[in-house]
């Protein structure tokens, strides 16, 4: 209110003014977002002489002003909007002229999309993290503010996987195509050169393509987006790394119609947090973009980010609770006194990108893009052949084993379990951490045939990509109320994945042999040979050494094509848009070697002989098992619609709706068995359905913004496949499930509004939603040896998946985990002379622990007995909710104009201020059991592993731009 | 400008330098590190199991001593495990360590020394253990097991030549069963038995039902007393499995019913229920040196489980010699073999 007075009094002073003078000249430009080039009302625009303020206005939808009436002059035009930084122009007003500004682009105050976002889950070995969902940078209120407040906790916009979100790269889709993940660790340190991006989120339509139903971001990437200037940054911060140094330079557009940019990083060292995990990560991009007129435009990109990271595990409580601190990590430990780190991701893996623009009028804009991504992509692990585990948190380390009061467990010795624990409390580096020196002395004293055989190395795990895509877009605006758009895109995918001897820790070879299969058929030479062909032909097992393949090796191949379209039809403050998407997606394994396990036939369909006796084995179907060359090419048709409905009313109010059905094909990494050692494709493997609505009411007027979000979402038919361990079998397993369901319901309400002090705005979200599984999914076991069909547990369906039952006749439903399900954020943020604080409470509540399937089948529930109780249905399939929590965070920056050329600034955040180390951000439960109990009437789970948060942490960035 | 610069170097400068900012190396030399323990035994091997007096009744040491021997067991073939043997002039024992693949941590020949006290001296039908207490009871010894006992207890010396085997003659055999486990210094030791013949049987409990109590009777077969047809040092899960689908064992029985609803209690009648509960199992081969028995026992999970005897063995045709640890079972010999090289085909 007191703002608006203002506002009218200096409005009505300007009128005055120019009553009496009227000179001519003037300011006018126009104020869009930086990241997405979008208009910004209602910023307000201040014009300063020296001390004294000479005019006042805001700006229209389209984000234009004008201040006419001025005299000539040197004037300072201060920009001010709500969630961005405050920006200065100065203005020469001569000649009476108007002066055009053109755009003038508004930093968002929270936009450093940190590398928090890319810490990895190590969760699977397959090479790939799981990010969450990244909501940054769009401009919305709710998205603003849970994707910075939230991410600590890992949430998940609308409970949804990270997969679902579609990140385009220029025009050209971009997530992974093996997995379907969001490829943002492609370019991260690359702040700057991906700042401009533009995003719709939920199922909105895009302009780049249909979209699915968590968004769309596109990434232009293109050198002219790049904000002019030099630009470097010093950024420090205690969760992650100790130092990242960039630096940035963009010409912009100059008059010869080039454009080049370029974004390097280094980010290095630890944190204060997790012991053994480290950066020495770099990044660079490059860029030329050629304007040959105002209808033809030609630009290339070329950049990565490579680089090394020591990676975290997840321990279990008893772990935590014996070192007194949730942050543990097991994957390190001394070598000869040095801080080693068995798991680090070593990456290089650089896109480039050819894009030609083509504008031949206002009405119709097309792209073509052509975008190659390659290199490497490892992550490292300890690897051992007949030798103890030596991974530290290893359960036979631990008190529990020795010792539990439960006696079913037979674990009865209380003396060696406080030996165990004094190992712990003591924190006795050769049992707490992993113990390199003992693995070096193994190796070194382990002489065969007069070489050093290593019995531990370290392995690097690859996932190496070729991946060719290309696209087509148009836009065309057909009509004054309705436009089309549209394109094509075609992919062509050959990841390979493979071993690498990576250290032999003072061994001279490792032998390629299969460990787990020897265990079983040590008595048949040719069974546990990982390279067939070479033992048939040597006689013996292949001596790997550093740099050597080992293992297993086999491409993914990859091929998908979409077309799609969209139309837009707008009728006065009504609009509508209907867009539809029809693709193929095939895809087939290719094994590089012959397992000894899975020999298959040779080339000519003749059976494998060894010593006159054919070693080929055959499925229940009587198809050969292989290891090597190509499996049943996998297709499928996949097709999606979808309908949004807008309706504006004059004053800032905005109905809008979404509605969409999807059927998408399964990822490569769903859909084999046991992709390391043989063909075999999961049973039944079908496309995803997802049928999804959303209703919304947006406000944005004068300083206030608001969003309130209804949505309702199905998905069926989803796949999983894992191998682990099972305790029953005494052997290792691959397990598929299909046919998993999930319900997504829920609100998304955020909210921005001035206070009755000047620049305080008072801000919150709030997500609640019910995340559920409808359906329990079948499974398919099979033994990794052999791939016979586990009897029990093999085509029937997981009991208690979706629910279990209690022994009142109730039922116990089970969630979509990994994500809050309950999730609010309070705050308030000042913003005034480019100084900027901001502090939120945010709190947490209903995150569950992902489950295990194993857990939830009959053969678990049973035990020993066969005979099912509620009791052991409730020990067994119940699923874990975390706790709630609570959150603050703070942020305060400030920046500085130095002679109205440089920008000198700094941002400090602080978060978790109330030193909160007991929030569980992840986790899964073990797939392992305790089988032999003394009652031998019902099996034991073993402790569930957990990620926490780290306490209060900063993170400091100091930038200059000149 | 410049100072600006200047500036910011300098933060980077301060930035860098002021904390551990690599905390990780990544570079490394792998080069080995161990240094052998030494230590002076200030009792033998004999003397400690002298403390032990009678069958039933372990023995907790809380005296300093300190045993030293030479490793005589290697766990590598899996015959052996869980178990190191060490031996001095006076005598061998076992050190229950219950690690898995300890030939990568104990070298034969390598000197190891205990410092016995915490540990307890406890036997296992005959033979001497060096273990850990166990409240339950259920053994004299449990197995030491803990990382942290283990450290604290058992230290590697240096390395060393291996131990040459006692060769030992039937008249040696009958002398250390007569003399008995606790007087005869021969158990525990790496010796060598020449010209052993087969004998025409095994011994094997098989279990109906691994999961449930396998101190039932009815839960039990045992196979003994013939040969069975079995012709390999034991078995396998696969190669159980491969003699009972083939029909070997159709004839055995439990001695009490344990499915009443079948047939019988022999094997035939319960094929099917063998068949899913098959499990790897432990074969004990008669042979005979003189008039003196000699079972050799393997495990069921050593490599050569599944590997077949020689024929000519099996016909009587050849006799072996056999170098391992000499053990004594119910008052009758039992020898484990080290590793298939540990046979030796007298032509």
């Amino acid at each position: 209110m007191f703002k608006k007075v203002t506002l009218a009094l200096a409005a009505l002073l300007v009128a005055l003014g120019v009553q009496a003078q009227e000179p001519t000249g003037g300011v006018k430009g126009s104020v869009v977002s930086r990241t997405d080039r979008a208009p910004i009302q209602n910023a307000a625009i201040t014009l300063v002489q020296g001390t004294v303020t000479v005019a006042e206005t805001v700006t229209d939808e389209q984000g234009a002003f004008l201040i006419p009436h001025l005299e000539n002059g040197m004037y300072d035009l201060i920009v001010n909007a709500a969630e961005y930084l405050e920006t200065r122009v100065n203005v020469n007003v001569n000649d009476g002229y108007v002066k055009n500004l053109f755009t003038i682009s508004l930093t968002l105050v929270k936009s450093e999309v940190t590398d928090e976002f890319f810490e990895e889950f190590d969760m699977d070995d397959t090479g790939y993290a799981d990010t969450p969902t990244i909501l940054f940078g769009q401009n919305d209120v709710f998205n603003n503010i849970a994707g910075y407040n939230f991410s600590a906790v890992r949430f998940r916009a609308r409970g949804y996987a990270s997969e679902t979100q579609d990140v385009y790269v220029a025009g050209v889709r971009l997530n992974d195509a093996v997995t379907g993940y969001s490829p943002y660790s492609l370019w991260s340190g690359l702040n700057e050169a991906t700042r401009t991006k533009s995003s719709v989120s939920g199922s909105e339509i895009s302009d780049y393509g249909v979209g699915g139903y968590n968004g769309l971001t596109n990434l232009p990437l293109n050198a002219s987006n790049v904000r002019t200037g030099w630009r470097g940054s010093v950024l420090t911060n205690s969760a992650l790394y100790r130092l990242r140094l960039m630096l940035t330079y963009a010409s912009g557009r100059l008059d010869n119609g080039w454009s080049y940019a370029f974004n390097a990083s280094v980010r290095m060292g630890g944190n204060d947090w997790v012991r053994g995990v480290y950066y020495r990560s770099f990044a660079y991009y490059g860029a030329v973009e050629k304007f040959f007129n105002d209808t033809h435009k030609l630009g290339f990109v070329f950049m990565a980010a490579p680089g090394e990271r020591g990676k975290a595990n997840a321990s279990t409580q008893e772990v935590y609770d014996l070192m007194g601190d949730n942050m543990y990590n097991s994957n390190w430990g001394y070598q000869n006194g040095k801080v080693r780190n068995s798991r680090v991701s070593i990456t290089h893996e650089p896109i480039a990108i050819l894009k030609y623009d083509f504008t031949p009028s206002d009405k119709f804009k097309g792209s073509a893009t052509l975008l190659y991504r390659f290199g490497r992509n490892g992550n490292t692990a300890l690897d051992w052949y007949d030798a103890a585990d030596p991974r530290p948190d290893y359960y036979k380390n631990l008190p529990s084993y020795f010792y539990m009061e439960n006696t079913d467990y037979k674990r009865l010795n209380p003396a060696k379990a406080a030996w165990a624990r004094d190992s712990w409390d003591y924190q006795i580096p050769e049992i707490v951490h992993v113990d390199w020196d003992r693995m070096i002395n193994v190796n070194s004293q382990n002489y065969e045939e007069g070489e050093r055989r290593a019995k531990y190395i370290v392995q690097e795990r690859r996932v190496d990509q070729k991946d060719f895509n290309a696209a087509v877009n148009f836009r065309w605006r057909t009509a004054k109320n309705f436009t089309l758009t549209g394109g094509a895109d075609i992919r062509v995918n050959q990841t390979e994945f493979f071993n690498v001897v990576n250290d032999l820790l003072g061994g001279d070879y490792f032998l390629d042999v299969d460990n787990f299969a020897e265990r079983d058929f040590a008595a048949y030479p040719t069974m546990v040979q990982n390279d067939l062909d070479y033992f048939m032909h040597e006689g013996h097992a292949r001596k790997v050494r550093k740099g050597d393949k080992y293992g297993n090796d086999y491409y993914a191949q990859i091929r998908n094509g979409n077309l799609w379209a969209s139309g837009r039809l707008t009728l006065g403050n009504f609009s509508a848009n209907v867009a539809g998407r029809a693709g193929f997606s095939a895809f087939w394994r290719e094994g590089l070697v012959r397992k000894g396990l899975f020999p298959g036939v040779t080339e000519t369909g003749a059976q494998i002989i060894w010593n006159g006796q054919s070693i080929t084995t055959y499925d229940d179907e009587g198809q050969p098992i292989t290891s090597y060359g190509t499996s049943k090419v996998q297709k499928f048709f996949t097709y999606s619609g979808k309908v949004n409905l807008n309706y504006v009313i004059k004053g800032g109010h905005r109905f809008y709706a979404s509605g969409g059905y999807f059927n998408e094909a399964p990822h490569f990494n769903q859909a084999f068995m046991s992709p390391r050692t043989r063909n075999s494709v999961v049973p039944n493997l079908t496309t995803t359905k997802i049928l999804t609505g959303d209703v919304n009411y947006q406000f944005s007027s004068n300083g206030y913004n608001v969003r309130l979000t209804g949505y309702y979402t199905t998905i069926k038919d989803q796949s999983k496949v894992m191998s682990f361990f099972d305790d029953s079998q005494n052997s290792m397993t691959n397990f598929a499930m299909s046919g998993i369901d999930e319900r997504h319901v829920g609100l998304e309400f955020g909210f921005k509004v001035p206070t009755f002090i000047p620049n305080l705005s008072l801000q919150g979200v709030l997500s609640y939603g019910k995340y559920i599984y409808t359906s329990n999914p079948k499974m398919y076991q099979t033994v990794d040896n052999n791939a016979t069909i586990v009897a029990d547990t093999y085509g029937v369906t997981i009991p208690y998946w979706k629910s279990h039952p209690t022994e009142d006749g109730g039922t116990v439903q089970h969630y979509v985990p990994s994500t809050p399900q309950l999730a609010a954020s309070l705050g308030f943020a000042w913003n005034k002379n480019y100084w900027f604080i901001d502090a939120d409470v945010d709190y947490f509540d209903k995150a569950y622990l992902d489950m295990n399937p194993l857990y939830r089948t009959d053969m678990a529930t049973a035990g020993p007995d066969k005979m099912v109780t509620y009791t052991e249905v409730d020990y067994m399939a119940s699923q874990e909710k975390f706790d709630p929590a609570w959150l603050v965070n703070v942020s305060v920056g400030k920046s500085w104009y130095i002679h109205r050329k440089y920008q000198l600034g700094f941002s400090l955040n602080v978060k978790n201020v109330l030193n909160n180390k007991s929030v569980k951000t992840g986790g899964y439960e073990q797939t392992r059991i305790v089988e032999n109990t003394s009652g031998k009437e019902r099996y034991y789970r073993f402790d569930p592993k957990y990620f926490y948060m780290a306490g209060t942490n900063y993170m400091l960035n100091i930038y200059f731009r000149f | 400008m410049r100072k600006i610069l200047y500036s910011l170097a300098f933060a980077a400068v301060l930035l860098v330098s002021c904390e551990e900012w690599e905390p990780v190396f990544t570079k490394y030399e792998d080069e080995p590190t161990f240094k052998p323990v030494e230590m002076t035994p200030n009792i033998t091997i004999a003397e400690l199991k002298a403390l032990y007096q009678k069958e039933g009744d372990p023995v907790k040491i809380d005296e300093e001593l300190i045993i030293g021997g030479q490793v005589v067991s290697e766990d590598r073939s899996g015959n052996i495990y869980k178990e190191l043997y060490i031996q001095d002039a006076s005598g061998a024992i076992s050190i229950k360590m219950g690690q898995y693949s300890m030939y990568n941590d104990y070298k034969p020949g390598q000197w190891v020394y205990v410092k016995c006290s915490g540990l307890t001296l406890g036997s296992y039908s005959g033979m001497l253990q060096l273990g850990f207490m166990d409240p339950s009871g259920d053994y004299e010894t449990a197995y030491l097991e803990e990382k942290n006992i283990i450290a604290t207890h058992v230290f590697k010396g240096k390395l060393d030549t291996p131990v040459q085997p006692l060769e030992m003659k039937e008249a040696d055999l009958v002398e250390a069963l007569k003399e008995g486990s606790l007087k005869s210094d021969k158990f525990g030791r790496l010796v060598t038995l020449k010209g052993l013949k087969y004998n025409g049987k095994i011994f094997c409990l098989v279990y109906i039902d691994y999961d449930k109590d396998t101190k039932l009777a009815s839960n039990r077969i045992f196979l003994s007393d013939q040969t069975y047809g079995v012709t390999t040092w034991a078995m396998t899960k696969n190669g159980f499995l491969a003699y009972l689908n083939a029909g070997n064992f159709d004839k055995a029985t439990s001695s009490a019913p344990y499915y009443p609803d079948r047939a019988s209690t022999s094997v035939a009648d319960l094929k099917d229920i063998l068949i899913k509960n098959a499990s790897a199992y432990s074969v004990s081969q008669y042979f005979i040196v003189g008039k003196t028995d000699v079972q050799i026992r393997t495990s069921g999970y050593a490599r050569f489980a599944d590997s077949q005897m020689d024929p000519r063995i099996l016909t009587g045709e050849v006799t072996i010699d056999v170098t391992g640890i000499l053990a004594i079972y119910n008052g009758g010999i039992q020898f484990t073999l080290i590793d298939e090289n540990s046979i030796s085909i007298n032509e």
